[in-house]
C-alpha cells in the first residue's frame, strides 16, 4: 500500500476537514505505478493542484515521475500552501 | 543630518553625535556590529560597564518602502559570549528613524544597583526618567503604563523581569500597533544587557519628527516599485499566500513531512502531534472562535506580508500575539506539547517575562530530559515559567540562563545549542545547510543567520538537497546576504521573494542606494554583506572562539535522528570553510585579509 499524508485543501480527498486530524489515503500498491498515477487515483490533478511532493521525507523535485515502491509515504502540499514548489 | 544618541548610564547623561563618516552608508545590523566591533573591547564581560547596547533602525526604515520596520539590537551576547545582533519588528524602528537618529548607543553602568530608568526620546531630544514604579513588572503592563504616561501610539522597547534580573535567556520587546508586547529581540540575552545598563523602556514618540532624507527619490521610488511587485506575486509572501494565510507556522505540517521538525529535546524529527499545532489548525481554530483572533496581521505599520497573527481564546477574547513556528515549535512539539491553548500560555508568560521562546523552549525541554517534569507536561512548564522563573527562584535563575546552563546544572548531555546558543526548528542531521549556519554563524545556533532551508527543502533561491554535506559556500552566501538584508530595515521574509526574482532584489538595493545617495549594485550590497559578517567574525575571534566552537554538539555527530536515521556528518573542514576568508569568493569581496 501507498500512504498518502494531504495538506491544506487536499485533505477533503481523505474526506477530513478537520486540520487537527492526519489526512490520509491509502492506495495499492502495483508494480509500475508512479506518484503521479497514485495521485489521479485519489482524484488529484497533480499538475495543476500540487505544489510538492515528499517522498518517505525527502522532498523531490521530480516526484510526479518517480515509480513509487510498496509502503512508501507521501507528503502533498496544496498550490495555496505554496511555500513549496518548483 | 542624522545623528547618533549616545547613553551615558555611568552619569545619566545623553547626547547628540554627528554620524562619522564611516557609518554614513550603515544601517541596522551593519550598523550595530560596526559600533560593538569599533568600541565595545571583546574580553568584556557582557554585563558589565564596558558592554554597550546598540539599537539601530535599518537604511530604509521610517520612508514609506514596504515591510521595512525591523530594529536591530546589538550588543556582546552574554548567552554566547560574542557579538549578537538580534532584530524584531513593532514600531520602534520608524520611529526612531523618522526622529532623525540612525542609532542609539546605551552605554555605562549606573552606580546605584537596582535602579531603573525609562529613556524618553522625542523630537525636542532625549531624557532619561527614574522608573522604580515599573520594577519588577511584567512587559503587558508595562506597555500599558508606558501608553498612560505617554500617549497612545508611542513606541515601547523595554525589559520584563527576566532582563532586570540579568538572566541570559532575557530578550528585549517591542510593543506592536495594539500595543500588544510581543515582538521580541529574542535572542542572545541582550535583554540582560540593557537590564545591566539600568535601562528598564526606551519610549519614542516620532510625532514632529524630522523623517527621512531620501536624497535620490527617483532611485528609491524605482526600488520599492520593484520590491513591492516582487513581494506581491511570490507565492510564499503575496496577500493569500502561505505566509500571509497560515503565518509562519504553515512550516509545521513541511519540516515534519520532511523529518526535520525537531521533537521531544531533538530526539526525533517527526511529532506525532503536529497536526493539532501547524499553521492549517491555528488558522482553523482563530477563525471559528471568530473573535478578536486574526490571521494575516502586520507586525510593523507598512507590513504588506503579514505573517503575524493574534490568537484567541475558546470565548473568543485575545490571548497573545504571536504564534509564530519557532515560538509554537519551541514550547510544543520540542517539549512534546500539542495543545495550542497551552503553548499560547507559555508564549504569553515568555513574552511577559521577557525571555526568548527558542531558549526557554529548548530550557524546558532539557528540563524534561533531566526528569524535573514529563515531556508533554504543559501545566508543569507554566509552572516553571510563572512560578521559578517569573520570582527568580534558585530554579527560576538556572532556567533563565539558558538550555547550556539547565544542562550543565542537571548533567544533561543531549543540548541542542552552538555557542551557548539554543537551536530553533530544523534538525541539522535532516537538513545538514542549516546545521552549517547553525555551527559557523557568529550568532551562534540561528536560523536566520543563513536560512539554507529556503533551497534545501522550500525550493526557493536555487535548490539543493537537504542530505548533501557540501554546504560551505551555500550557507556562507546565505549568512552574507542575510547581513546585507539585516542593515536594511527589510523583513528577513522579503528574502523569500528577492532569491526568486532577481528584479526584487535589485528594488531592495536600489531603494537603498536611493536613501543613501549612492550607486549600489547587487554585487555591493553582497560585498557590504561579507564585510558585516567579517568584522563579526573578527570580534568573535578577539573573545576567544576557535574553531572548535563552530561545530555541533557531539550527540548529534552519534545518535540517528529517526525518521531518517541519519547523524549530522559534514565533515570539520567543510564547516571551517565558511569562515576562511582565502575561500571567500574574490569576485565579490576582492582579496580579504585574514
Amino acid at each position: 500500500m501507498i500512504e498518502v499524508h494531504l495538506y491544506g485543501d487536499l485533505r477533503r480527498y481523505a474526506g477530513k476537514t478537520d486540520p487537527r486530524e492526519e489526512a490520509i489515503v491509502w492506495v495499492p500498491y502495483r508494480p509500475g505505478l508512479t506518484v503521479a498515477d497514485v495521485l489521479r487515483e485519489i482524484g488529484i490533478d497533480p499538475e495543476r493542484q500540487v505544489s510538492n511532493i515528499f517522498i518517505n521525507g525527502h522532498y523531490d523535485y521530480h516526484a510526479r515521475s518517480r515509480l513509487v515502491q510498496d509502503g512508501d509515504r507521501l507528503g502533498v502540499f496544496p498550490r495555496n500552501m505554496a511555500l513549496l514548489y518548483c | 543630518m542624522a545623528k547618533l544618541l549616545r547613553v551615558n548610564m555611568t552619569d545619566l547623561s545623553v547626547r547628540f553625535e554627528d554620524v562619522p563618516e564611516k557609518y554614513a552608508l550603515l544601517g541596522g545590523r551593519g550598523l550595530t556590529s560596526s559600533i560593538i566591533y569599533d568600541e565595545v573591547p571583546p574580553l568584556c564581560h557582557p554585563l558589565g560597564p564596558d558592554n554597550k547596547l546598540v539599537i539601530a533602525p535599518g537604511i530604509v526604515s521610517g520612508t514609506k518602502a514596504p515591510t521595512s520596520g525591523r530594529t536591530s539590537f546589538g550588543g556582546k551576547s552574554p548567552l554566547t559570549g560574542g557579538i549578537k545582533e538580534s532584530n524584531a519588528g513593532g514600531l520602534s524602528s520608524q520611529k526612531i528613524a523618522r526622529l532623525g537618529i540612525k542609532a542609539i548607543i546605551v552605554e555605562g553602568q549606573p552606580k546605584e544597583k537596582g535602579r531603573f530608568y525609562v529613556l524618553r526620546v522625542d523630537k525636542d531630544g532625549a531624557r532619561l526618567l527614574p522608573a522604580d514604579h515599573l520594577k519588577g513588572k511584567g512587559m503587558y503592563e508595562v506597555c500599558d503604563l508606558l501608553w498612560k504616561e505617554h500617549g497612545e501610539g508611542v513606541a515601547i522597547i523595554g525589559i520584563g523581569p527576566a532582563g532586570e534580573m540579568l538572566m541570559s535567556a532575557a530578550g528585549i520587546c517591542v510593543n506592536d500597533q495594539e500595543n500588544t508586547a510581543g515582538r521580541y529581540a529574542g535572542r542572545g540575552g541582550l535583554g540582560a544587557v540593557m537590564g545591566s545598563k539600568g535601562l528598564k523602556a526606551i519610549v519614542i514618540d516620532d510625532r514632529g519628527g524630522p523623517g527621512v532624507e531620501i536624497k535620490n527619490p527617483e532611485l528609491f521610488e524605482q526600488g520599492i516599485k520593484k520590491l513591492t511587485q516582487a513581494s506581491l506575486t511570490h507565492d510564499v509572501t503575496k496577500k493569500g499566500g502561505a505566509l500571509n494565510t497560515y503565518g509562519t507556522n504553515v512550516l509545521v505540517n513541511i519540516m515534519n513531512e520532511a523529518g526535520g521538525y525537531p521533537t521531544r529535546n531533538f530526539s526525533s524529527g517527526r511529532f506525532e502531534l503536529a497536526s493539532q499545532i501547524s499553521g492549517e489548525t491555528k488558522a482553523e481554530i482563530i477563525h471559528k472562535r471568530n473573535g478578536e483572533g486574526m490571521t494575516g496581521h502586520p507586525c510593523h505599520p507598512g507590513c504588506i506580508i503579514q505573517c503575524s497573527d493574534r490568537w484567541a481564546n475558546p470565548d473568543g477574547t485575545f490571548k497573545v500575539s504571536v504564534m509564530e513556528y519557532e515560538s509554537v515549535w519551541a514550547l510544543g512539539a520540542n517539549c512534546g506539547i500539542g495543545d495550542l491553548d497551552k503553548i499560547a500560555d507559555l508564549i504569553w508568560l515568555c513574552n511577559d517575562i521577557g525571555v526568548d521562546t527558542i531558549e526557554m523552549g529548548d530550557t524546558i525541554a532539557v528540563a524534561m530530559e533531566a526528569g524535573l517534569l514529563p515531556f508533554g507536561d504543559a501545566d508543569g512548564a507554566i509552572r516553571l515559567l510563572n512560578e521559578e522563573v517569573r520570582h527568580g527562584t534558585p530554579l527560576g535563575r538556572i532556567l533563565g540562563n539558558g538550555c547550556v546552563f539547565t544542562g550543565r546544572a542537571f548533567g544533561v548531555t543531549r543540548v541542542p545549542a552552538v555557542k551557548g546558543q539554543g537551536m530553533p526548528a530544523y534538525e541539522p542531521r535532516a537538513v545538514k545547510g542549516i546545521g552549517v549556519t547553525y555551527a559557523t554563524s557568529t550568532m551562534g545556533a540561528d536560523h536566520t543567520a543563513g536560512y539554507t532551508i529556503a533551497p534545501e527543502i522550500l525550493g526557493v533561491g536555487g535548490k539543493a538537497d537537504p542530505f548533501a554535506v557540501q554546504k560551505a559556500d551555500l550557507s556562507r552566501a546565505f549568512q552574507a546576504t542575510t547581513a546585507f538584508i539585516d542593515s536594511t530595515g527589510y523583513c528577513l521574509f522579503d528574502a523569500f521573494c528577492v532569491l526568486d526574482i532577481p528584479e526584487g532584489f535589485e528594488g531592495m538595493v536600489e531603494s537603498c542606494a536611493g536613501v543613501l545617495g549612492v550607486n549600489w549594485t547587487t554585487q555591493d550590497a553582497i560585498r557590504l554583506g561579507y564585510e558585516i559578517i567579517r568584522k563579526e567574525r573578527l570580534f568573535n575571534e578577539a573573545a576567544g572562539f576557535t574553531r572548535a566552537h563552530d561545530r555541533l554538539p557531539d550527540f548529534m555527530t552519534k545518535e540517528p535522528l529517526p525518521p531518517h536515521n541519519t547523524v549530522f556528518d559534514v565533515p570539520p573542514e567543510e564547516l571551517d570553510a565558511v569562515y576562511d576568508f582565502s575561500k571567500w569568493p574574490k569576485e565579490v569581496v576582492g582579496e580579504v585579509a585574514g
